[in-house]
């Protein structure tokens, strides 16, 4: 096949590249986060909070970039949907980031806490699925897996459910005494955080899916049925379609 | 029409309607068996009102002697819409245009296979007269082709071949201010075309075409001789008119498509490995947005996109 716009292609096969390194940043920030948390180490949760700034250049550099080739190079059809999943996933990640700061600060407003093993073997856990999920949502991106992309929310759940078990722990904790008012109000945050990293993962999922098949979860539900009510079926395109109507 | 003066023309006009009514009547069925294949249009969705419906293609294909140029058309066009037709050179999207008013007529060898109803009325019948086809189905070409007369005289020059001589004022007025000329040219309507520029004698000529009153506009990249804000003009006067016309559009610039039309239809073209011949071929049609946002068929994507096969 001939490539009639290589620099092009080439282009946004760079912005793929740097979105797959700004997810690498995101899944290195979060343990890290979770290592100063558990050891009570403030000088490493710094560490972590100075460290987002290479991640917010990355983001912005990624989304700098996507703009020039829209206003450059008028995507169409894939190369669209690539340039508009890169913008998405790249705010996606950037939020992710955000995230493994806010864990960060929160220990600082509650450090000098004591978490017990329990407390600390589900924060463990909780990193370990908000890594895994991150990873996850970065390799259906790179490799268009569309199969794992849509299995994301399954695999959020896990998460969910860790979140839960890990708030009513730490509510007990309070009542037997272990945990201050203040340090559980911030260890609930710091759970919501992990959770919310997950949630990310599983947008980036979707937004996967619209990359590669130009249909996203959200296509169909709710909002896209009132969208359809309000302004008709214009995007779909059957309005001609004589075979279909014909068969009907 | 009902200000036309009684003509040989008004006359032709009139047979033609006649031929129309007919093949819109169960005589279809009896023509149909002699081979000239008319079918009434059917309701094709319950979405779609039969009345929108300006021309129905089914299985066209046009023809140069043996040679096929272009096949697989099946397109349905509808009123008050802007329809884009791309596709690489030697597509047969020109050609496709062309059928659509017969002006392939002109070229000896060119005949056309398939149905091609424009209201429900075979446009190939033997009975319709091309020159009404023409009137009701306008062109406007890809390089501005002003008469050498004065700008009044060019937009007036269909009505009064029509045989129309009263109102021709204000059809020129009308024809002129449709096209967005008028403030440019309301002082000198008597100078010569010629003199315009590049862009205004474009929009001359589509003023020219729509002092006829036709339903259809067919636009022949009717842009590639212009600059961009002269374009953008044209543009922007498609989107003014096509609520009164139907506009088909012949473009090389995807982005031209992607902006004005409602509906694109995308053509390729497949050359036969032993005669080196190349066929165009009508690979996918739908919605603008859908088209260039998430098109169906492979090789839309790849033209699209500038990868090609």
């Amino acid at each position: 096949m001939v490539e009639l716009r290589g620099n092009f292609h080439e282009e946004l096969d760079a912005v793929r590249d740097l979105i797959v390194t700004l997810a690498a940043h995101v899944t290195e920030a979060i343990p890290r986060a979770t290592e100063a948390l558990i050891d009570n180490d403030l000088q490493l949760a710094q560490e972590v909070i100075q460290r987002d700034i290479e991640l917010d250049v990355l983001s912005l550099q990624i989304e700098e970039r996507c703009y020039a080739l829209i206003a450059l190079q008028q995507p169409m059809a894939s190369d669209m949907r690539s340039i508009v999943t890169a913008m998405k996933i790249n705010g996606e990640y950037e939020r992710s980031g955000d995230l493994a700061v806010n864990i960060c600060k929160g220990l600082r407003r509650s450090y000098g806490m004591t978490l017990s093993p329990a407390l600390r073997g589900l924060i463990t856990s909780m990193n370990e699925e908000a890594v895994r999920l991150t990873r996850l949502s970065v390799d259906a991106y790179a490799e268009r897996d569309v199969g794992l992309a849509a299995a994301l929310p399954d695999i959020d759940d896990r998460l969910d459910d860790l979140q839960v078990d890990f708030i009513q722990a730490i509510f007990s904790a309070h009542q037997n005494g272990e945990l201050q008012l203040q340090e559980t109000v911030q260890l609930a945050l710091i759970a919501r955080f992990y959770e919310r990293i997950g949630d990310h993962a599983v947008n980036i999922g979707e937004r996967v899916l619209y990359m590669v098949t130009g249909e996203s979860p959200e296509s169909v539900g709710e909002a896209r049925d009132k969208l359809a009510e309000e302004f008709g079926h214009a995007i779909d395109g059957d309005l001609f379609d004589v075979d279909e109507a014909e068969s009907e | 029409m009902v200000n036309l003066t009684p003509s040989e023309q008004t006359r032709v006009n009139e047979a033609m309607l006649k031929g129309m009514r007919v093949s819109a009547d169960e005589e279809a069925a009896e023509l149909k068996n002699d081979g000239a294949a008319i079918t009434a249009s059917e309701p094709v969705d319950a979405e779609f009102d039969p009345e929108d419906l300006v021309f129905d293609a089914s299985d066209l294909s046009v023809f140069y002697g043996d040679f096929r140029a272009v096949r697989d058309v099946n397109m349905l066009i509808k009123r008050n819409e802007i329809t884009a037709l791309i596709g690489p050179s030697g597509c047969g999207k020109s050609t496709v245009l062309r059928s659509f008013n017969r002006m392939n007529d002109l070229i000896p060898t060119a005949r056309v296979q398939g149905n091609l109803l424009y209201r429900g009325v075979d446009l190939y019948d033997p009975r319709v007269d091309p020159v009404e086809v023409r009137r009701r189905i306008g062109m406007v070409f890809q390089k501005p082709n002003p008469f050498p007369k004065s700008i009044y005289d060019n937009v007036a020059y269909g009505p009064r071949v029509a045989g129309r001589k009263k109102g021709l004022d204000d059809v020129v007025e009308s024809s002129l201010k449709k096209a967005a000329l008028w403030d440019e040219v309301k002082d000198r309507l008597q100078e010569s075309a010629i003199g315009l520029s590049g862009g205004q004698q474009q929009r001359l000529s589509i003023a020219r075409a729509i002092a006829v009153d036709p339903e259809v506009l067919l636009m022949d990249e009717p842009c590639s001789a212009l600059d961009p804000i002269a374009t953008a003009r044209i543009e922007e006067l498609m989107a003014e008119i096509k609520d009164e016309y139907t506009i088909l559009i012949v473009t090389h610039n995807m982005q031209q498509a992607a902006r004005v039309s409602d509906r694109t239809a995308f053509f390729s073209v497949e050359v036969d490995e032993t005669s080196d011949r190349r066929t165009g071929l009508l690979v996918e049609y739908t919605t603008t947005e859908k088209l260039f946002s998430n098109p169906d068929d492979d090789r839309t994507e790849n033209y699209i996109t500038g990868r090609f096969g």
